[in-house]
């Protein structure tokens, strides 16, 4: 291993439950550990992990790339949401038992950062069906080499509100940088905004979780680094691209 | 004299089976003169009954296939059909005794046209009292100890002529001088010879067949006094069943999903009767794809490497061998929106129980699974809601009884009872459950009336 180049390897490790003995347990390349409290990984499960394969195949089909991208981004927005806080609501149940439960009391709406973010709504919507969804363009500077905010459109009580910032690949993690002070600036707390993205880069998320420390990202996958071209590998290519036109 | 061999006590385990009403099954045979109105009989008894779990087996079925040389003698009406000899008993005894061990039978289909036994055949599973009908029906005594209630119907054997002549022209086609030839060589001989001395091994004889209504009358009661009995003995295993289990521990193939603060606010939701029926379904079908994303974890997984666009490596996993699903219906449907958000083209087989409210029995009320099934990786079992447990018992069992081993199921459920539970997995450890919300109390199935709206 020499250091600079050549990025530190992922873990390989038996998935499974832990009832299953190793012998049981397939072998798979599962994500980077990250030890910052505002940073969770989902659970690396064999599922999540075959979900996973499948929209990094290069031989997936469009169809089959949009369908099992968004069970995960399901799975990451449910998880998102558990990070809300909630209060108290006990309840009658039909058949005359008490339960304690609780409710969510605030707003949440989403932010998208164009145009792979929007891929992202669906599964949001799956989740919460009439949220309020916000959207950001960021593009690289052609002169600066800077990203640099073109437009944005946000609920117009964002700052009262709990935001979802959506965006699946976070590899240098400029662009959600600016969308975040973008939001700031907005008068959203940092400790009121929860990053959804699938796959992260180990970079990325450790400058992001000590640039932020009260935001709290939610990923599927830390992958092994950057290339060259600073994009995410092994990654999956461009997401937007193998989402809307490829 | 000899001394007395020691008695050992019988064994203290306690019985932690489950028994279905068709692994109890009672068998009925019905012989008699071809002609003297079996049939009718069979069919008035099952028509007056008219439950899905009395079935007739017309020994029909069970004729041998012909050789080239024995067809051309059938169709020049030289062939002996009423000879113990055309009837393949070994195959029937065979098939008898599956069905008396509560197992699966395929049953052969005979065409009368080729004389041949056809590659097709017909699944028979989970009657609880079989008809066995047949001029030979109490012939084999192997076939006799399998038998519970014996009878023979009588008729004039003129009667019987007659009846066969006008069955034969009418329904099979046949000409006049063919059915008497083969009358007087080979039906009648084979009466006095094979069929009438069964008549004295019979329980019941009822003479002038389906014109004797007292008789049917008598042996429908007798069925239906049966059923009962059966029905009584289901119950009291559930019960025993219930009570063993309450000492028992669950399984740690028991899976409560984790109980998360969305987790706990969507069965807020769901179960605060205020909630609107299209927010209710809403919630559930989330709900559910979370259950169903949490059954698939316990799946079989291989390595896959795979290469991304970036002509990267990476070691991933695939999903091995094929995931099926069996609704449980009516209760189990709600969870099929959550199933097509998983995996939209799923394999999914039915099974409709209705549980009895009275006395909580769960009946079979129909079945299609798909095919292959034995063969499937994992078979998700779904069901809204677990209240006794007797019908995700039973529903385990249909599966087992198809050959899907009990570690391949995976039984998911919106809520359950810790007693059901544990009547569950004391029977059958080994099936994985996955359950939403477990309450200390069993409680009434209600979500598939908020879920469907009725």
């Amino acid at each position: 291993m020499s250091g600079t180049t050549e990025p530190i390897p992922s873990p390989a490790q038996g998935v499974g439950p832990v009832y299953r003995s190793d012998r049981e347990k397939p072998t798979a390349t599962v994500s980077k550990s990250i030890s910052y409290e505002n940073v969770h990984v989902l659970p690396q499960t064999p599922q999540l992990i075959a979900l996973l394969t499948m929209i990094r195949d290069q031989n997936t089909s469009r169809a089959d790339f949009i369908f099992y991208s968004n069970r995960i981004i399901r799975l990451l927005v449910e998880e998102g949401l558990n990070h809300l806080p909630v209060v108290e609501h006990p309840v009658t149940t039909p058949v005359g038992r008490s339960y304690l439960g609780v409710k969510f009391e605030g707003k949440i709406c989403g932010v998208s950062i164009m145009r792979a973010g929007e891929a992202m709504e669906q599964g949001l919507r799956d989740c919460c069906r009439s949220v309020r969804i916000g959207k950001i363009l960021i593009q690289r500077d052609e002169e600066t080499c800077k990203p640099k905010l073109f437009y944005e459109k946000l609920p117009v009580d964002i700052s009262n509100r709990w935001v979802l910032l959506l965006d699946p690949m976070f590899a240098t993690g400029g662009s959600a940088t600016l969308a975040v002070e973008t939001l700031k600036a907005k008068g959203v707390p940092e400790e009121r905004i929860l990053f959804l993205n699938l796959i992260a880069s180990p970079s990325g998320v450790t400058d992001f979780a000590e640039r932020f420390p009260k935001l709290r990202v939610v990923t599927a996958f830390i992958d092994q680094g950057l290339d060259e071209k600073k994009y995410i590998i092994p990654g999956l290519g461009d997401f937007g691209d193998r989402y809307y036109t490829l | 004299m000899e001394s007395r061999s020691p008695v050992y006590s019988a064994a203290t385990k306690q019985e932690k089976r489950y028994s279905p009403p068709w692994a109890d099954l009672s068998i009925i045979g019905i012989a008699g003169s071809s002609g003297s109105g079996k049939t009718s009989v069979a069919m008035e008894v099952v028509k007056s009954l008219n439950l899905p779990w009395v079935v007739i087996l017309v020994m029909d079925s069970f004729y041998k296939s012909l050789t080239p040389e024995q067809h051309v003698k059938a169709h020049a009406n030289e062939f002996d059909f009423d000879s113990p000899d055309s009837i393949d008993f070994d195959a029937l005894v065979q098939t008898l005794r599956d069905l008396k061990q509560g197992k699966k039978a395929d049953i052969p289909v005979y065409s009368f046209v080729h004389h041949q036994r056809q590659e097709h055949t017909t699944p028979l599973y989970s009657p609880h009292v079989l008809i066995l009908e047949g001029i030979l029906a109490l012939h084999d005594p192997r076939i006799m100890d399998l038998l519970d209630v014996k009878i023979f119907v009588e008729a004039d054997m003129d009667v019987c002529l007659g009846r066969r002549v006008l069955r034969d022209v009418k329904e099979r086609g046949r000409d006049i001088d063919g059915i008497i030839k083969q009358w007087f060589n080979y039906v009648k001989p084979s009466y006095k010879k094979f069929v009438e001395p069964q008549r004295s091994v019979s329980d019941i004889i009822i003479p002038r067949g389906i014109e004797n209504k007292t008789a049917i009358g008598m042996v429908v009661q007798h069925i239906q006094r049966n059923l009962e009995e059966k029905s009584e003995k289901h119950s009291a295993t559930l019960q025993e069943l219930r009570r063993i289990a309450s000492e028992e521990q669950l399984s740690p193939n028991v899976v409560l999903m984790p109980q998360t603060p969305q987790f706990i606010g969507m069965n807020t939701i769901l179960q605060n009767p205020d909630t609107e029926q299209v927010d209710f379904v809403f919630y559930f079908d989330r709900l559910a794809a979370l259950l169903i994303e949490k059954a698939l974890d316990g799946t079989s997984y291989t390595t896959k490497a795979i290469e991304t666009p970036q002509h990267t490596k990476y070691n991933g996993l695939g999903q091995e061998g094929v995931v099926s699903a069996v609704v449980v219906l009516r209760g189990g449907s709600c969870l099929e929106t959550a199933l097509k958000r998983t995996i939209p083209d799923c394999i999914t087989g039915r099974v409709l129980i209705q549980t009895n409210e009275r006395n909580e029995e769960p009946h079979l009320h129909y079945l299609k699974l798909p095919p292959g099934i034995a063969e499937h990786s994992t078979v998700m079992l779904l069901d809204s809601q677990m209240s006794s447990g007797g019908a995700a018992l039973m529903a385990v069992r249909v599966l087992i009884d198809h050959g899907v081993a009990e570690e391949k199921i995976a039984f998911v459920t919106c809520a359950a009872g810790k007693s059901g539970l544990k009547r569950l997995s004391t029977v059958y450890p080994q099936v994985n459950v996955i359950v939403g919300r477990m309450e200390e109390e069993r409680e009434p199935r209600w979500m598939e009336k908020r879920y469907l709206g009725c």
